[in-house]
């Protein structure tokens, strides 16, 4: 909180100045509280309560803020005070020095002469114990005596008895070691549980595992042998009806190739694919030869009786250029101009 | 009194509430030795209250240091931890979702001994939850190796074929695929019966699906299963009956038990009758295999024809008081007195 209610300060002059915000009354009770214990005070040992002479108590001055001459005033004071204090020193009678050769000395006039020293007298003492001597032996105190007479005796083996000591111990390591085998034997157990549970199902599992193979198998073998005589059956049926596909194969065929080979012979025939070898012989070397030999020969004769033709035609034509007949013709002379 | 009192080898555990979370916070500061504080560990966490403290404050993490560290007896016991974890089924759970396991099938090939063996509990352990033997199958190839390879004591064959067998009543393709059969045909014939019962099991697993009935069959384990069906432990002679039935499915198996005379065996089986309870819940199994494969026998005519004069036999059986024995001895005259 920065900014206080209250705040106060010393100022300049020294004066303490107090100065507060209004404040709101804060809220009391009505009545008031029983008064608390009091602690009266010691008037004469209270702090706060002057002392002695009042005259020269330095006094807070009423003014709270002097002003500079005031305190320049106060100053002069103090400096005069000062310098009076110094002439005043400087006033005081003194002896004069010494002159050269003479010393001064403070001598005392009175008649009863005092020694004046610093030392003061002072005697030495010592003191030194006597040497130790030993101690004489107390005398044994021995009290008057009182109460009852009693006696003890630590027997061998009281102190430590190693049966009770052992005890505890061996209690611990029986009972840690009894502890862990019944662990381990629980373990075991549960193991040994487990195992044969395990064992049971097991068997029971590889037996019932054996019967659907057996089964499995069973069925397999079934199924091969239906599928076999199945199949069997099946290539007796094609057979069969191989057979018989062929049998009427064969029947049809012969009905069909028994006219076919007088057919074909004819046609053959027909198509004058049989002959005789030397008939054709005859007709394809000896007839052609044959015709054209007589062809030739008729063409010598048609020649020739071209040639005679013409010759006949070209005597006509003379005979005709001559004017002469045929009747008139000698035959003789035809053959002449050939 | 003395100070605190621990037994020896063992690190101080606080009280209460905060015993855990202190043992795992000097886990992590790696003060001093840490084979105390793991021993301590491994004690506090029988307790299942504990354990759960342990898996859901999430320090199951980190474990994962110190299975790498570098003496033999801090990851032996980190192992043994782990498989103390595997015991609950919240442990188990927070096994498979932290990432723990490739570090622990590293270790599979470590130097130590104890700590291979301890392994095989951590891994046999998660195995037994289908949900973790379905995480192990990659692990699959490298366990089959590690068996072919014939170094391992005989605790560790069995744990071995016991997480094996787990795995591959998930799936058993993985183990199918390297060379299962073969392998577990020559550790039948082992000399400790725990080795031999844990084969079994893991054979008749492997010869559900048909490649394993195939694979049983040619490899010649059928004459080695007879031997085992009257062997004197009932485990065995109860797994070898399980591996006929499975494998008797098939045709082959069919006609191949038929010939190694496997009928009177299992009919011999089925005739014994104790009267206490107890044995009879244990030979419950065994006589539920051999009606099974007697049942699956009964499918070969020459089966049947052996079977139907062996009927008073079957139907004494299902006068047995067990719905289960019931059922397949039905089952089984059922087939006997079936005609095409």
């Amino acid at each position: 909180r920065m900014a206080l209610a209250s705040h106060s300060h010393r100022d300049p002059g020294g004066t303490y100045t107090f100065s507060s915000r209004p404040r709101a009354v804060e809220s009391r009770s009505k009545y008031r509280e029983p008064p608390a214990e009091q602690y009266y005070g010691n008037i004469m040992y209270d702090r706060r309560v002057v002392r002695g002479n009042t005259y020269a108590q330095h006094i807070l001055p009423t003014v709270s803020q002097p002003d500079l001459a005031e305190v320049q005033r106060q100053q002069a004071v103090r400096k005069r005070i000062l310098a009076r204090r110094r002439a005043a020193e400087q006033l005081r009678l003194r002896t004069p020095e010494p002159l050269q050769g003479r010393r001064h000395t403070d001598v005392q006039t009175d008649l009863f002469l005092e020694e004046l020293s610093e030392v003061i007298e002072a005697t030495d003492t010592e003191c030194q114990t006597d040497e130790f001597l030993d101690r004489p032996a107390t005398p044994l105190f021995i009290p008057a005596k009182t109460g009852k007479d009693a006696e003890t005796q630590i027997e061998e083996g009281e102190l430590f008895n190693f049966d009770t000591e052992v005890q505890p111990i061996l209690e611990v390591l029986v009972g840690k070691t009894v502890e862990q085998s019944l662990l381990e034997v629980m373990e075991e157990e549960e193991l040994a549980c487990l195992r044969a549970q395990q064992r049971a199902f097991e068997e029971l599992r590889n037996n019932e595992l054996a019967e659907v193979q057996r089964l499995q198998e069973q069925e397999r073998r079934r199924r091969e042998e239906k599928e076999r005589r199945i199949a069997q059956q099946k290539e007796v049926l094609k057979k069969e009806r191989e057979t018989a596909e062929k049998v009427a194969a064969l029947v049809y065929t012969q009905q069909y190739l028994s006219s076919l080979l007088p057919a074909v012979f004819g046609s053959l025939r027909d198509h004058g694919y049989f002959y005789d070898p030397v008939e054709k012989d005859i007709e394809t070397n000896f007839l052609p030869w044959l015709v054209a030999e007589a062809h030739a020969n008729l063409e010598k004769r048609h020649a020739s009786r071209e040639l005679l033709d013409s010759k006949i035609n070209l005597i006509n034509s003379d005979y005709l250029l001559l004017g002469l007949s045929v009747s008139q013709r000698r035959p003789q002379s035809l053959f002449q101009f050939k | 009194m003395a100070g605190s009192v621990t037994l020896p080898g063992r690190a101080a555990v606080a009280f209460g509430r905060w015993s855990v979370p202190l043992l795992f916070g000097q886990l992590d500061r790696k003060e001093g030795c840490l084979v105390p504080v793991l021993a301590s560990l491994c004690d506090l966490i029988h307790d299942p209250e504990k354990l759960y403290q342990t898996v859901t404050g999430g320090f199951v993490e980190q474990l994962k240091v110190c299975l790498e560290d570098e003496d033999p007896a801090v990851r032996r016991k980190t192992c043994e931890l782990l498989q103390l974890l595997t015991g609950h089924s919240t442990g188990r759970q927070a096994l498979l979702s932290s990432s723990l396991l490739p570090p622990l099938s590293e270790m599979l090939d470590d130097s130590s001994s104890s700590c291979r063996r301890n392994v095989h509990l951590v891994l046999n352990g998660i195995a037994q939850l289908p949900a973790g033997a379905h995480a192990l199958l990659p692990l699959v190839p490298k366990l089959m190796l590690k068996l072919s390879q014939e170094e391992e004591e005989e605790e560790v064959e069995v744990l071995l074929l016991s997480t094996l067998s787990c795995c591959s009543r998930v799936d058993a393709l993985p183990a199918l695929a390297s060379d299962g059969v073969p392998l577990l045909g020559r550790k039948l014939s082992h000399s400790s019966p725990s080795v031999r019962r844990e084969a079994a099991a893991a054979m008749m697993a492997l010869s559900v699906p048909v490649d394993g009935k195939q694979q049983v069959c040619e490899e010649q384990i059928l004459p080695v299963l007879v031997d085992l069906l009257q062997d004197d432990d009932l485990e065995v002679r109860t797994n070898a009956a399980g591996v006929v039935m499975n494998a008797a499915i098939i045709t082959a198996g069919k006609s191949l038990s038929l010939e190694l005379n496997v009928l009177p065996v299992l009919l011999d089986l089925l005739s014994e009758r104790p009267e206490e309870e107890e044995e009879r819940r244990r030979r419950k199994a065994l006589v539920l295999y051999c009606l099974r494969a007697l049942t699956s026998l009964a499918e070969a005519p020459k089966g049947r024809r052996l079977l139907r004069e062996q009927l008073p036999l079957l139907e004494r059986r299902t006068e047995d008081r067990d719905q289960d024995i019931l059922r397949a001895a039905q089952t089984a005259i059922r087939v006997v007195t079936w005609t095409p």
